[in-house]
Order: structure tokens, then C-alpha cells, then sequence
């Protein structure tokens, strides 16, 4: 199973913290997302991806506590037991 | 008087002495308002230019500025802040603390820009600013009160209408991490200046102001404001992140990415840390978000703790907070952390300071170097109650809050263990660590206070990925990108706008506001030359006070000890790969002081 992670205005609108959904052969994070909107009802990826399917600025995805950036971004692989997290933009100080 | 020609300034001061009991105006030095704007800035060049470096930051010879800037009190963007500039009792450094809310504006309304405090009053006075009347009163009937109660003291007995900054118990007790809280819940919070307030005797300041500010271009000044508008509108943090969820959201993500510090930086990963998440904060104790005056982001947390074990309602905790009284004490109750937030803010004191310095007696006591006698309870990380009961205890400089009221450095140090204060320059780090973020480690070792995050917030883009996404772990660049965030918060903290507003508007925004408000010219270039003017001003005031480049630097935790967990395990602070290269690109010979050449071009010899 991937377990994803919904946080902050993610998490408040879809009323709920995680999802369990198996995986599949050869799929990467973009595919995984485009999954995984098909089995949610509530409209939310808008608040991660923009009109071209690319990563708001901002946007933190990560895959196993890394940032997807930082490796094959949306093309980053993901399998079986991997924790993908899901931030939209957000910031502190 | 010398005239003052230009708008947006209100081109006067207010100069208290304390000693004398007098209030006098003075008009602004014009030149010096176009080379340092206000605020961080032109508060600072008053203050090198009248304090000697050496000074005893509890003398009379010490002063006390608050400033606001040319932008302080307009509209368009975030523009409700001003600073307090004074040397500080903490770090020996110069101090300049940041705060917002409705208190800077009115002070503006009131036609001032700045009020310099020089001398000591013979007992407990405050301010009252009415227009252009401003006279010390005796505050013998507020001394030791709340800054909550202060606040309502001085509402019914000076003026309905008036905002105020004041500072509480801990103030008045030169707690040596003392704040000056303004409308009650907002904390011009780092270095101490708090306690220099409380060293004059001066509990508060109140202004009524009825007047306005002055714009020289209204037309463009509306254009410029409506185009920064538009951006932060738009922007997905400014528009829609922070208003909604607030600065508590990095809980989560500094965590999963492995540098949220837990223990006092033993470990960066945090099992509580979804307990004490900004998400978390939302489902239980947030009753609404909030902003300072104008601001068209709302980032304050409005809070009440009924229904849990603790009473009260306030604002906070913000993301500092919950790490530093949260995490870095390994505390994950919510309540508790809230609830110690409400007692800084009522006695007045830096919330980022008091819970890493309990974090760091948690160690001590965790190592056996202090014992739970000479803190009068058992003390371990995770302890909520105790966490609690300790901010309370530094407030009043009771029992243990006695060595805490030091902050962790000289506690610390007075234990025999001086390393265990995570801290640079002895100001205490905030919610990142610096072996798992590069650029934001150069910049707690490079920042002119000690290790704060915002002098130069380079978590923007190397985790947020704003404006654009950089390699935490990497070193390359670091000192560039250092140097030009240093340099450009140095100006926004001299406008009078927020730093928040810079995820989303730059230098071009900035310079369009300033031009329209005052109708001198700057340029994208200028905006980036003020602020490197205002960095390297206060570089030769740290170094003409005894701070040596010796102590840009970072805790022996942070260079050598590989980080222990999480994904980022075995990183450690690679500071000496980008400290040559900052002097560098700062201009300063390889020792990092400042040259001569430089500091003519920057027009500071
Ligand atoms: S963004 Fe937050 S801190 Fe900044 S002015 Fe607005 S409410 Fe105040």
C-alpha cells in the first residue's frame, strides 16, 4: 500500500489526514496524483498543481520525507509501502 | 528648526529624557531618512551616531528608539510594523526587534516617526502621546502589573482610543529576554530590549493620533497599491496559506523533512509533533485568524483554551513557539504550549528564548549538571507542567527563574556547560536547524543579533522553494542568496511594511511604494543598497562593541555532532565552505570586517 498524507488547507478540505490506495507498477507521483483525485470526490488538486500540471510555487511533495524537487520531481517513482506527503504552499517564520 | 521637505516621513522625532522629564520634537534629518528610510534603519544610525558602543545596555547612557517607517500606517499591503532599536542585555549586539499591529500606525497619526528615550526616570513613568502633546506620567500604580492589565489601566485612565506598548513583570525584572508587547498580544519579542525599557523605569508608551500620513504621489501611491494587493492576492501563501493556517503550518513540514529541533537539537525529528501542528491548532483552540493593522494577509492566530485543561484566551502560539516551548522541550501537549504563550505575552517576554533556554536546563538536568534541587522540581524533556511552570518562574525571577531569567548562554555557561546553549552570539536559535539548512546556518552565524531567522529567511527558498526552490543540503550559492535576503529584510524592516509581504512582492514593489509616498526616487538598485548600508552599519557597531568575527560562528552541536535521526541523519553545519565566500561577497576582508573601500561606496565613512 502507498499511505499519502493531506496537510493544511488540503487536510481541512477534504476533512481527512491520510489515504491508503495500493500500488501500481511503474507509477510516478504525477500519475499518483492524478489517481488519486479520480477516487476523491472533492476537488484538490488545484490547490498542489497549476492549469499545465506543474507544482504551484510553493507546493512541498514529498516522497519518504524528500522533497520530489529535489529528485525526478512529479516523475519521482513511487511503490509499495512509500509515504507521500502533500503540503500546499504555505510558510512561516 | 530645518524644515523636512518630504512626504510619507511625518519628519519628526520625539526625544524623552527621562531623567529630565522633558519631551522635546525634533525634525528629522532629512539625508539620513533617504539613506536609512526608518524604522531598522534610520533607528539604528540614530542610535550609532548619539550611543557609544561600549555602553552598558542597563545604564542611563544606553537609549531606546521605537521606529517606524515612511510606510508605517498607509495602505496596500502589510504596512502596521516598526521596530525598537538599543544595544542588548542578551547578546552585547546591537538590538533592533521587529513588532506590528495598530500601535506603530497610531504613533504615525500622532505625527511622529520615532521617539528616542535617553537617561533613567527616578521611578516608574509612561508616556502619553496625544497628537502633538506628549508628557511622562507616573506609573508607580502600574509597576508589576500584566501588560494585559497595564494596557486597560491606561485605556481608561488616558484615553479610550489609545494603542499602547508596555512591558510586564519580566521587564521590569530585567529578565535579560524581556519584550515590549504592543496591543496587547503583538511582541517586538528578540534580544532583550523589553528589559533595557524596564531599566529606565518607562512601563509603557501610549499614543492617540488622529492625523494622517502625508503621500506625495496619491495617484501612483494607489497604483503601487493596488498592483501589491493584486500579488499578494494572488500569491498561494500570502492569499490563501497564511491567512488560513498561519506560520503553526511548518510544524509539519520542517518535521517531515527533518529539521524540526527536539530536545534542545538532539534529535530533529518530533513524535508530537502532529499534536502540536498548525493543523492541530486549527481543529481545537483557533477561533480566527487576525492582522495587524491594514493587512491584507491576517496571520495572527486568535486563541482560547476552554474546554482544555488550561484557562485563558490570547493570540499564539505562532511556529516559533510551538517548537520552542513544543519540541525543543519535547512537549506535545497544545494546551500547555498555548498557555505558556498567554504568560510570555502577559509578563512580556521572548517566547523563542524562554523555551529553548527550559529546553537547555532539561539537558543539563538530563546530564545530571543541575540538580532538581537547585531547580526545586524534577525536570525532563516532555515535562508540560514543568515547562509551564517555568516560564512563570523567569517572568518573575523566581527560584530557578532566577538562572533562566539569563537566557541559555550564562545559564548555561554558569553550570560549566556553556555548549549546550544552542544559541549564536547568545541569542538562541529559532525552529530550524542549521545542519539540515545550509543557508539558514550561514545566516544564524552572519545575522548583526545573533541566530535569527529573519534577518535573513533563507527557509524560503530552500524549503518553501520561494521565489525559487535551492538544495538545503547544498553549500554552493549559499552566501550569495544570504547576503542579498540580509540585505533586503534590512529594508523592508526599515519601510514599515512586513516581512511576510515578501513572499509575494520584491524590490520593485517596494520601490514603487517609497517613490509614490515620499516623492524621493528609488530604484530596485537603491532598495538593495539601503539595506546592505543598514547591515553594514550595524556590522561596525558589533564590532566597535567587542562582537568579533570570531563569533560568527555556530555551537559545536551544530558543526561537529552528525544530526541523529530522520532523513536528514549525519548532516552536520558545513559553515566553513561558505563563511570565505560570504566575507567575500559582502566586501569584507577575509577576517569578515568590513573595508574601508566598502563602507565608502555604501557612504558610511
Ligand atoms: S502578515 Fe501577519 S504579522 Fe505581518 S502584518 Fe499581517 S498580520 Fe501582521
Amino acid at each position: 500500500m502507498i499511505k499519502v498524507q493531506f496537510y493544511s488547507l488540503i487536510r481541512i478540505l477534504l476533512k481527512q489526514e491520510k489515504l491508503e490506495l495500493s500500488a501500481c507498477e511503474n507509477e510516478n507521483v504525477g500519475q499518483l496524483l492524478q489517481r488519486l483525485q479520480r477516487q476523491i470526490a472533492t476537488p484538490f488538486l488545484h490547490k498542489l498543481l497549476d492549469k499545465k500540471g506543474e507544482p504551484i510555487l510553493g507546493t512541498i511533495i514529498m516522497v519518504n520525507r524528500r522533497n520530489i524537487h529535489h529528485l525526478e520531481k512529479l516523475e519521482t517513482p513511487v511503490a509499495d509501502s512509500d509515504v507521500v506527503a502533500l503540503f500546499p504552499p504555505g510558510a512561516g517564520g | 528648526m530645518s524644515r523636512f521637505s518630504l512626504k510619507g516621513w511625518s519628519g519628526k522625532l520625539l526625544r524623552v529624557d527621562l531623567t529630565a522629564g522633558t519631551c522635546t520634537d525634533e525634525v528629522l534629518n532629512e539625508q539620513w531618512a533617504k539613506e536609512y528610510l526608518g524604522g531598522r534603519g534610520l533607528g539604528t544610525k540614530y542610535f550609532t551616531e548619539e550611543v557609544a558602543a561600549d555602553v552598558d545596555p542597563f545604564s542611563a547612557e544606553n537609549k531606546l528608539i521605537l521606529a517606524a517607517g515612511p510606510l508605517t500606517g498607509t495602505y496596500g499591503a502589510a504596512n502596521g510594523r516598526y521596530m525598537v532599536i538599543t544595544k542588548s542585555p542578551l547578546t552585547g549586539t546591537i538590538a533592533s526587534s521587529n513588532s506590528g499591529g495598530y500601535f506603530p500606525c497610531e504613533l504615525r497619526y500622532a505625527g511622529y516617526d520615532m521617539v528616542i528615550f535617553e537617561g533613567k526616570a527616578e521611578y516608574p513613568s509612561y508616556l502619553q502621546i496625544h497628537n502633538d502633546k506628549a508628557q511622562l506620567v507616573g506609573a508607580v500604580h502600574l509597576w508589576g502589573k500584566s501588560t494585559k492589565e497595564t494596557e486597560d489601566q491606561i485605556l481608561a485612565e488616558f484615553h479610550g482610543d489609545a494603542k499602547i506598548a508596555c512591558i510586564g513583570q519580566a521587564g521590569e525584572n530585567l529578565v535579560s529576554f524581556a519584550a515590549i508587547i504592543n496591543d496587547k498580544h503583538r511582541a517586538a519579542g528578540r534580544t532583550g530590549i523589553g528589559a533595557v525599557m524596564g531599566s529606565k523605569n518607562l512601563k509603557a508608551i501610549a499614543v492617540r493620533g488622529t492625523g494622517g500620513v502625508k503621500i506625495a504621489d496619491p495617484v501612483a501611491y494607489r497604483e503601487a497599491a493596488l498592483d501589491s494587493y493584486a500579488l499578494l492576492k494572488a500569491n498561494p501563501v500570502s492569499g490563501e496559506g497564511l491567512p488560513a493556517l498561519g506560520t503553526p503550518v511548518l510544524v509539519n513540514v520542517i518535521n517531515q523533512m527533518g529539521a524540526l529541533p527536539t530536545n534542545n537539537f538532539q534529535k530533529d525529528t518530533f513524535d508530537g509533533a502532529e499534536a502540536i501542528s498548525g493543523e492541530a491548532l486549527a481543529s481545537t483552540y483557533l477561533k480566527r485568524n487576525k492582522g495587524c493593522m491594514g493587512c491584507v494577509i491576517g496571520c495572527g492566530r486568535v486563541t482560547g483554551l476552554a474546554g482544555s485543561r488550561f484557562d485563558g484566551d490570547g493570540e499564539g502560539p505562532e511556529y516559533e513557539t510551538l517548537f520552542s516551548l513544543g519540541s525543543a522541550c519535547g512537549v506535545d501537549d497544545l494546551a500547555a504550549i498555548t498557555k505558556a504563550n498567554y504568560i510570555c505575552n502577559e509578563y512580556g517576554m521572548d517566547t523563542i528564548t524562554i523555551g529553548t533556554t527550559i529546553a537547555c536546563a532539561m539537558e543539563l538536568a538530563e546530564k545530571g549538571l543541575v540538580t532538581e534541587e537547585e531547580i526545586g522540581m524534577p525536570l525532563s524533556f516532555g515535562d508540560a507542567d514543568a515547562m509551564v511552570k517555568l516560564v512563570e518562574m523567569a517572568g518573575k525571577r523566581e527560584g530557578f527563574g532566577e538562572k533562566l531569567a539569563m537566557g541559555s548562554y550564562r545559564m548555561a555557561e554558569s553550570f560549566g556547560a556553556p555548549e549546550l546553549s544552542m544559541s549564536v552570539k547568545k541569542l538562541e536559535f529559532p525552529a530550524y536547524d542549521g545542519r539540515g539548512i545550509q543557508g539558514i546556518g550561514l545566516n544564524y552565524a552572519t545575522s548583526n543579533r545573533g541566530a535569527c531567522h529573519v534577518r535573513g529567511y533563507m527557509i524560503s527558498p530552500e524549503v518553501l522553494g520561494l521565489p525559487e526552490k535551492l538544495d538545503p543540503q547544498a553549500t554552493e550559492d549559499k552566501a550569495v542568496w544570504t547576503k542579498i535576503f540580509q540585505d533586503f529584510t534590512a529594508t523592508v524592516d526599515s519601510s514599515g511594511v512586513c516581512l511576510f509581504t515578501t513572499f509575494a512582492i520584491g524590490a520593485p514593489q517596494f520601490a514603487n511604494f517609497l517613490t509614490a509616498a515620499t516623492g524621493a526616487e528609488f530604484t530596485e538598485a537603491t532598495i538593495m543598497e539601503i539595506g546592505e548600508r543598514i547591515y553594514n552599519m550595524e556590522r561596525v557597531f558589533n564590532l566597535k562593541a567587542g562582537v568579533d568575527p570570531s563569533q560568527d560562528t555556530l555551537p559545536k552541536r551544530l558543526l561537529e555532532e552528525p544530526i541523529s535521526d530522520g532523513p536528514l541523519k549525519g548532516e552536520v553545519a558545513k559553515l566553513g565552505e561558505m563563511l570565505p565566500e560570504y566575507y567575500q561577497e559582502r566586501g569584507w576582508s577575509t577576517e569578515g570586517i568590513p573595508t574601508d573601500e566598502r563602507l565608502q561606496t555604501l557612504g558610511l565613512v
